[in-house]
């Protein structure tokens, strides 16, 4: 019998793909039905905001800013409002400090919802995307009746936060981790023994800690593969030194270890809410800055701990009313170069490429800007 | 290592390679020159006590006179932090590539070389990333481009 050829072939998982997780365009070179090499081209949702944001005063740059990672939109509030407050070492209300670390765990709860919901029905499991969702409408709810907004809120600025609390917040917001405390048991219970889960997710996708970190990958994947290191403890900022939470790890860096990780974050995070509400300090909610707001000439960068990793801003201020530079950082930057590392060579089917980018968690708005 | 330890360890061992600058308003911010770029960054990371193995960030600057290239250092076995930047002019603006030390640093010196025009030896594959594959129109982020369609805002 005559020897068959063989040839590497290309097929394009185009910009719109449902399980991409937004305009992702990723070019997968297979051999028969595994894929060899994948290479992702971004920019669909580039929106040239580093630009536009030359050209705004200060506060006018965060709602711009909202939008760099509209899903834990408060994220990206908080740090350019961190490095707005160090160029011009302002002194933050301990109300305000409080606040802020409430409605960033609070986000990060609502992130990590999301993700729960996505990845499990990017492997077919339909039921818990609804479950995710529906737990993730108390918090969006408790950021509507404080600031308005459900996704871009446009809440933390510079020298505090933009309302109080109304007076039905708090009994809200402890109802609401009572509420979804209980039901991660029953996701736990749904999907961590499933075995067609287990089968997609366990012994795939593997990455290794050291090459992580030459990447510059950070946040839940990094702590998925052993390395503990959470910018909330390592490097704190805010008022995170004050309360008693673990930062969770896993060992063998699959994709059942990224979901195990975030999942537990959730409850971190509740502990977290929980104790600031308990400690809340009455006071002023945010500190006396001009509405000509012009920092010193000097440049800072600030980091924090987002739901995808380290993000980060860096400001260069000239003194003038304007930034003179904001780069900003995304987590899903770096993982979304990282990817092709991890799948090359090992002979995955294009069900698995889609499970990997799905427990990545990467948000395109950060790739993109 | 504090603030001040980091750098008196650092001025001992990279004693003219690095100077520090004023600018740096929360983290230390040095200047390298662009010949040494590659030594300095693979000592930093290699270097027992500093051990500078995450690369945050790397950005381009434009100031109005000059283009400055930042770059945010992490270490996440030790937990210190700094900054270093290299400034170059619109003329000469080339730099070396520092992927042999982080390799994190591929797409942002790929959208370095897109938005500021900044030429970046041995990267290999300076293919644009965020902007169009066609885009001929000028480097955007450059403080001196200006296009029909670009509008300033009345002051505030």
């Amino acid at each position: 019998m005559a020897e068959l050829r063989t040839e590497e072939f290309q097929v394009n998982m185009g910009p719109h793909h449902p399980s991409t997780h937004g305009v992702c365009r990723l070019l997968l070179t297979m051999d028969g039905e595994q894929v060899v090499d994948i290479e992702p081209y971004v920019g669909y949702l580039h929106r040239s905001i580093e630009k536009i944001c030359e050209n705004r005063s200060y506060a006018q740059c965060i709602p711009i800013l909202d939008r760099f990672e509209y899903v834990t939109s408060m994220a990206c509030n908080f740090v350019f409002s961190l490095a707005a407050e160090k160029l011009a070492s302002i002194e933050i209300p301990r109300r305000a400090e409080y606040l802020r670390v409430i409605m960033l765990e609070l986000n990060r709860i609502a992130s990590h919802l999301i993700f729960f919901g996505t990845t499990a029905m990017d492997v077919g499991a339909l039921t818990p995307f609804l479950y995710g969702l529906r737990e993730r409408e108390l918090i969006m709810d408790l950021f509507e009746m404080t600031c308005g907004q459900r996704l871009t809120y446009n809440y933390i600025r510079i020298g505090g936060v933009a309302r109080d609390l109304p007076p039905e917040f708090i009994p809200k917001c402890r109802e609401a981790v009572k509420i979804i405390g209980e039901k991660l048991a029953d996701y736990e219970g749904i999907l961590n023994e499933n075995p067609i889960f287990l089968a997609r997710m366990k012994g795939i996708g593997q990455v290794e800690a050291d090459h992580a970190i030459a990447w510059g990958v950070s946040g839940p994947v990094l702590r998925a593969s052993g390395v503990g290191y959470d910018i909330r403890r390592d490097d704190p900022f805010s008022v995170y030194d004050k309360f008693d939470f673990d930062i969770p790890t896993c060992q063998a860096g699959d994709n059942f270890d990224r979901y195990l990780v975030r999942l537990n974050e959730i409850r971190q995070s509740l502990r977290i809410v929980s104790q600031a509400l308990d400690g809340l300090p009455e006071g002023d909610i945010k500190a006396k800055v001009s509405g000509n707001f012009k920092p010193p000439a000097g440049e800072v960068y600030s980091r924090i701990e987002s739901s995808r990793g380290e993000m980060g801003i860096h400001l260069v201020s000239d003194g003038s009313k304007k930034p003179l530079r904001v780069k900003t950082r995304g987590g899903s930057y770096n993982q979304l170069q990282f990817l092709p590392e991890v799948i090359r060579g090992k002979g995955y089917l294009i069900a698995d490429i889609v499970a990997i980018f799905a427990t990545f968690d990467i948000i395109l708005p950060e790739v993109d800007r | 290592m504090t603030k001040e330890a980091l750098q008196s360890c650092i001025a001992e061992r990279f004693a003219n390679k690095l100077t520090l600058l004023e600018s740096g308003r929360y983290d230390l911010m040095f200047e390298v020159s662009a010949g040494d770029l590659i030594e300095v960054a693979g000592r930093l990371r290699d270097d027992d006590e500093l051990r500078f193995n995450f690369l945050c960030n790397l950005g381009a600057v434009d100031t109005g006179e000059t283009l400055e290239i930042v770059y945010s250092l992490a270490s996440i076995t030790k937990g210190h932090r700094l900054d270093f930047k290299v400034i170059i002019s619109y003329d000469e603006a080339q730099v070396e590539s520092v992927i042999p030390v982080w390799p994190g640093a591929n797409w942002y010196e790929r959208e370095m070389a897109e938005l500021y025009g900044i030429d970046v030896l041995g990267h290999g594959n300076l293919v644009p990333l965020l902007l169009p594959e066609n885009w001929d129109e000028g480097y955007p982020m450059r403080k001196s481009w200006d296009s029909p369609d670009f509008k300033r805002l009345p002051e505030v």
